[in-house]
């Protein structure tokens, strides 16, 4: 019961395939996704208000720069880079901020992604107001916001419809 | 600068277990849930701890239930969880409201009740809502179990009367009776609540009224009569600071607006 | 030449895929293997002299490689600067803000350096410090720079007041003409006031990063610059290495809109490349990007005269802007904002004076739109102040005053390309202007494009595809996807054919600067005249194969027959082969005259104020795009939109605060920048198109000047309804409810006639 060492051997799922790693329990899911090599996720304002380091952990948005990575443990993570096998098999949602135009620079883009996805699988049907509510703690410097709100409705009947 | 210092992680299966490495580690230990508050501090270097008791595997810290004529909120249960409760929707509307509206969805998703009530940052929204509510916290140590009001457990800025060998187990919400109404209301221009203001009416009675958000901690308004009273009264009662969310004189102000609104809301 | 085909329509950008799936490399993301990690030990005071580094506990961590100052990298010197060479990347001497980096920490990894940056001793004889510019310019100031720094003596800012500078004065620009006195004593009505404008943090999402590594005897560093052919310049000076052998590679960038304008952390990474023999990584955090660059405060003390009938007859401008510790673009900044602050209207006298001081806080620079946004600010409300004071409407009064189509705002300068009283006019008409409460609009004029050199390079591979590699930086702004645009057109090939390559010094052809909104008209330029020049080329060759060679849309008729680009390469060389064209504008012939073109910004708000609590609510927001020509109308919408809610939140919320000599908010946490909820319920984008540009098919920039005037507008509306119109951004709730408060006392204005 008593831990001895600063690190933890942890066995999670990330992108759908089960990994085991030993992390330092100082370390930050961003940061050890970004050693996987999964650098969709961004480190920007490191203190979970911009979203831009946003993955999925068991379905629900978090920012992986204020997450240990021991959380993995026993979890499955989910990032942008898990959604698309191909560019001719995007997610909806990949596909509604492609068809939209919902980015400009695209640092945010990641985060806003599986954040928009979050959102759609815990409310297939939300209104814009809910789009926007739950949007709020993702920021986009260079939009002005209204394409990547219209790219998450669109995204929504495209998952109804699909 | 935002690295963390190296720290053990110990994962207790049980309340019990918890409480003994509490009572084994001492100050050198942080309880650790959702984290959005306490590694923000750690990454900062505020705060820094050799030991972190990780509380997310104790079954029983979870889950929200009706018990007793009372709303019991585990001490595990997250805003989403209190936000997306249809007990809580069903109960406490005011407090899935209050809920919906705590900082970001992911700091939603990870941080918990309990460890927003134990970090006790003053610019917060709950503990108003629970001082009005007559919420009970209940807490567990090495001495047994032990309950008290939310009113009496928050101090101060960053200061409970949680014993360094305790941990909190749950929230305990009296069931409103009938034609018990409730609302929460918050001013907020940066990421954390400049005012918040709490208000509940039973069965036709006076309300109760707390600020939140203000002060290091919420402050009841006494008043009786008018909804004007209260406001004068809750305008008296704060006594803000200036910051980068206003002037003194401003929250003062704005204490009072919304202390009205509250009251209007309910009378709705 | 033809009429586009590419040209004209919104073609999907071509960074959408990467971008979407998170494959889209960032320089953040760049895995340079081998590479130690460089942090900074900051300032924790204003203004000091440094006595003492004791970098030995440092320097005793295992993973610590270098403990690098700049006495340690003698000879070297660390100073840089494209306009005065007066900032050091590592503290020489003294201090000159709190956040000014000291020493830089090189060790195998992050965590290792950020330690040794915590273990390293610094003793400092504190200075008095002087964060205020007023008080920064009076005779007793501290002084920040005890030997002034000059000017490089580089071209394209000779205008930057660089003479007679002398204690903190870091730039002076006047301008005016006519009898300004005169005009206004006989005016029947002056309206005076002082204006305020925030110092900005940009945040661009992506902080500030560089790697940087020497290999055989070059240097090459993987940065988030906007400009890396000015970087390049630095760090060859810097290290004394001839231009060839720098190489500045910028991939995808996470956000620019001018933060990222010149040098800023390249010189960091790249010495403690040079002092350790490794690759060096150095990327800072979202604070430490605060305290390498803002955008420069300013104070406006402006008067303006009117005639009874409206006519503007004169103004007087007095700027100060709160400059920071170093020169970096403020003298550009101040020379712009000379230009900029009193509008494109005709008056008969003017004078400006703008300085610009050096304090003791963050150096300030380049910010979307510089100069335009603190100036229209004192500008256009005082337009508003008088159409009240006058009984006319402040459309009215606007029309009566703009300048004409080809009419100069500034004297001997490029006459105005732009029909400012029609788009005055489409914009107001979506506003509801004269129907609905809390309407706010404004309209600005900026002298764009900066210096107008530009190279291009397009290369007609065998197979009639082309490809051009260019210096002009993808920031998000879509420039990959316009310039290919062009590029097809110019070639007269399908979009699908050709393919563009940004931002490698080491490959693509010059570029001075992406900015000033300069790509799309002057980079557009010079790949079409790469283009002709390769066509040029084309016909050449068929010459060599046919009796009788006619231009043809993506190929030539030769003798008759259509030959692509590919069949007159292939036959001349016999198998491969290609052909490359090149094109250089500068500062000559169709573009002596400068500006290049005038940006024009006309936008507008519909908004809403809560007077219990002082919270504005933006209920509407329209942009006219006046771009001449909209080479993809969908981008040109992105980036108004963009540039409009970037200066929503300067009107609003966004300020950076120092309490005494310490920033009080360097964070996103307390730095608030619009959110979704900030959007307006309804955003109405208009596009006028008049092919009055000098770029492409008659196009000119956008990007900023959508900006330029929504401070002005917000307070224009919120002074409407309040019955008092605000002076300061932001427009916090706090200063709208003490506005509010204020609103029954009114000032007295002066009033003659």
């Amino acid at each position: 019961m008593t831990a001895t060492t600063t690190t933890t051997r942890v066995t999670g799922v990330i992108n759908g395939r089960e990994r085991t790693l030993e992390v330092d329990n100082a370390a930050l899911l961003l940061d050890v996704l970004r050693d996987l090599g999964l650098t969709g996720a961004k480190p920007s304002c490191e203190m979970e208000v911009c979203g831009a380091c946003t993955v999925q952990l068991d379905g629900l948005p978090v920012s992986a720069c204020t997450t240990l990575a021991v959380e993995l443990d026993g979890r499955t993570v989910e990032t942008v880079e898990g959604l698309a096998r191909s560019d001719d098999a995007l997610h909806p949602v990949q596909q509604a901020f492609l068809a939209r135009s919902a980015f400009q620079c695209g640092f945010c883009t990641p985060g806003m992604i599986m954040s928009a996805k979050a959102l759609l699988e815990a409310n297939p049907s939300p209104s814009r107001d809910e789009v926007v509510h739950w949007l709020e703690g993702s920021i986009c410097r260079c939009t002005g916001y209204e394409s990547i709100v219209e790219a998450v409705l669109e995204a929504a009947e495209a998952m109804r419809d699909g | 600068m935002q690295i963390l210092s190296d720290f053990r992680l110990h994962r207790p299966a049980s309340v019990e277990e918890a409480v003994q490495l509490r009572a084994e580690l001492g100050d050198g230990a942080a309880l650790y849930a959702g984290g959005t508050e306490l590694l923000l501090a750690l990454k900062l270097g505020v705060l820094e701890y050799e030991h972190l008791i990780d509380l997310k595997r104790i079954p029983a810290l979870k889950g929200i239930e009706v018990r007793d004529g009372a709303l019991r909120i585990g001490a595990g249960a997250t805003h989403r969880e209190i936000e997306t409760s249809p007990l809580v929707a069903e109960h406490l509307p005011a407090l899935s409201t209050l809920a919906r509206h705590v900082a970001n969805v992911r700091v939603r998703a990870a941080g918990t009740l309990a460890g927003n009530l134990a970090f006790a940052e003053p610019h917060a929204d709950p503990a108003a809502l629970l001082v009005a509510l007559g919420a009970t916290v209940e807490l567990v140590g090495s001495d047994g179990p032990r309950s008290l009001p939310v009113e009496e457990f928050v101090l101060g800025a960053y200061e409970t009367d949680l014993g360094e060998d305790e941990l909190i187990e749950a929230f305990v919400v009296p069931l409103p009776q009938l034609e018990t109404r409730a609302t929460y209301l918050k001013f907020q221009v940066l990421e954390r609540p400049t005012v918040g203001v709490a208000a509940v009416a039973r069965n036709g009675g006076a309300p109760t009224v707390v600020v939140g958000a203000v002060d290091e901690k919420p402050v009841r308004v006494e008043a009786t009569g008018e909804v004007d009273a209260y406001v004068d009264a809750a305008r008296e009662a704060v006594d803000p600071v200036d910051d980068l969310s206003g002037s003194a004189e401003y929250k003062r102000h704005l204490t009072g607006v919304l202390v009205r609104r509250a009251l209007e809301a309910l009378a709705a | 030449m033809a009429e586009p085909r590419s040209s004209g329509t919104s073609v999907p950008r071509l960074d959408g895929p990467a971008k979407v799936t998170g494959r889209a490399k960032y320089a953040v993301d760049l895995d340079v293997p081998g590479a130690a990690h460089g942090v900074a030990v900051r300032a924790d005071r204003a203004h000091a002299r440094i006595l003492e580094i004791d970098a030995s506990e440092a320097t005793a961590l295992p993973d610590v490689l270098a403990v690098v100052t700049a006495a340690s990298l003698a000879p070297i010197d660390v100073r840089f600067g494209h306009i005065s060479r007066d900032h050091p990347a590592l503290a020489v001497d003294k201090v000159r803000y709190a956040g000014e980096p000291v020493a830089l920490v090189v060790a195998e990894t992050r965590r290792a350096a950020e330690r040794g940056a915590r273990l390293v001793r610094v003793r400092y004889e504190d200075l008095p410090a002087v964060i205020d510019a007023e008080e920064a310019l009076a005779d007793d100031a501290p002084l920040l720079h005890e030997t002034h720094p000059g000017r490089t003596g580089d071209e394209g800012f000779h205008n930057t007041g660089g003479t007679r500078l002398a204690g903190n004065l870091c730039a002076e620009n006047t301008l005016g003409w006519g009898d300004v006195d005169a005009a206004f004593e006989a005016a029947d009505l002056v309206v005076e006031g002082e204006y305020r404008y925030p110092m900005l943090y940009g945040y661009a999402m992506e902080p500030y990063n560089a790697t940087a590594l020497f290999e055989e005897g070059a240097l090459t560093v993987y940065s988030t610059a906007q400009h890396p052919y000015m970087v390049r310049d630095d760090l060859a000076l810097m290290f004394g290495l001839p231009l060839a052998r720098v190489r500045v590679v910028v991939p995808y960038v996470g956000g620019g809109y001018g933060t990222k304008s010149y040098t800023k952390v390249e010189p960091l990474a790249a010495l403690g490349a040079y002092a350790t023999g490794r690759p060096v990584r150095v990327a800072l955090s979202v604070e430490e990007a605060i305290y390498t660059t803002r955008s420069d405060g300013a104070v406006v003390r402006a008067r303006s005269a009117f005639a009874s009938d409206g006519t503007l007859l004169a103004r007087d401008m007095d700027i100060v802007m709160n400059s920071g510790a170093y020169s970096d673009n403020s003298p550009l900044v101040c020379a712009k904002l000379a230009n900029r602050c009193f509008g494109p209207y005709r008056m008969q006298a003017l004078r400006v004076r703008c300085r610009s001081a050096f304090t003791n806080t963050t150096p300030a620079s380049s910010l979307r739109g510089f100069g335009a946004p603190q100036g229209n600010l004192a500008s256009e409300l005082q337009l508003d102040e008088a159409a009240d004071r006058l009984g006319i409407d402040a459309r009215e009064l606007r029309l009566r005053n703009l300048v004409r189509p080809g009419e100069q705002i500034l004297p001997g300068k490029r006459g105005v390309d732009a029909d400012l009283a029609e788009d005055l006019r489409l914009l107001t008409e979506s506003l509801g202007w004269g129907e609905r409460e809390g309407v706010g609009f404004g309209i600005s004029a900026s002298d764009a494009g900066a210096h107008p050199t530009s190279t291009a390079l397009v290369r007609i591979h065998g197979d009639g595809s082309a490809s051009c590699a260019l210096g002009a930086t993808e920031l998000g702004q879509g420039s990959r996807t316009v310039l290919s645009q062009i590029l097809a057109d110019g070639l007269g090939l399908p979009f699908e054919q050709v393919a563009i390559v940004q931002s490698d010094t080491g490959v693509v052809a010059y570029e001075r600067t992406t900015g000033a909104s300069r790509t799309t008209t002057l980079v557009g330029r010079s790949l079409l005249a790469a283009c002709d020049d390769a066509r040029r080329k084309i016909r050449e060759l068929a010459s060599e194969l046919a009796t009788e060679v006619e231009d043809a849309p993506g190929g030539v008729v030769a003798d008759g027959e259509h030959l692509g680009y590919g069949d007159v390469i292939r036959r001349w060389f016999g198998s491969g082969g290609e052909v490359v064209g090149s094109a250089a504008i500068r500062k000559h012939g169709e573009f002596e005259q400068l500006p290049p073109f005038w940006e024009i910004g006309a936008s507008g708000v519909v908004a809403s104020v809560d007077e219990e609590t002082g919270r504005v609510t933006v209920e509407q927001l329209t942009t006219v795009g006046d771009v001449g020509f909209a080479i993809n109308p969908a981008l040109v919408h992105g980036q108004d939109l963009g540039a409009a809610t970037m200066c929503l939140g300067a009107a609003l919320s966004e300020e950076l605060v120092y309490d005494g000599s310490t920033l009080s908010n360097p964070n996103v946490v307390e730095y608030r920048v619009p959110r979704v909820g900030d959007l307006p319920h309804r955003v109405d984008q208009i596009l006028a198109e008049r092919r009055d540009g000098i770029g492409p098919f008659g196009a000119k920039g956008g990007g900023e000047g959508a900006g330029n005037p929504v401070g002005a507008a917000v307070a224009a509306a919120v002074g409407r309804l309040l019955g008092r119109y605000p002076r300061r951004l932001p427009l916090t709730p706090e200063r709208v409810w003490r506005l509010a408060q204020e609103a029954e006392q009114r000032e007295t204005e002066t009033v003659r006639g």
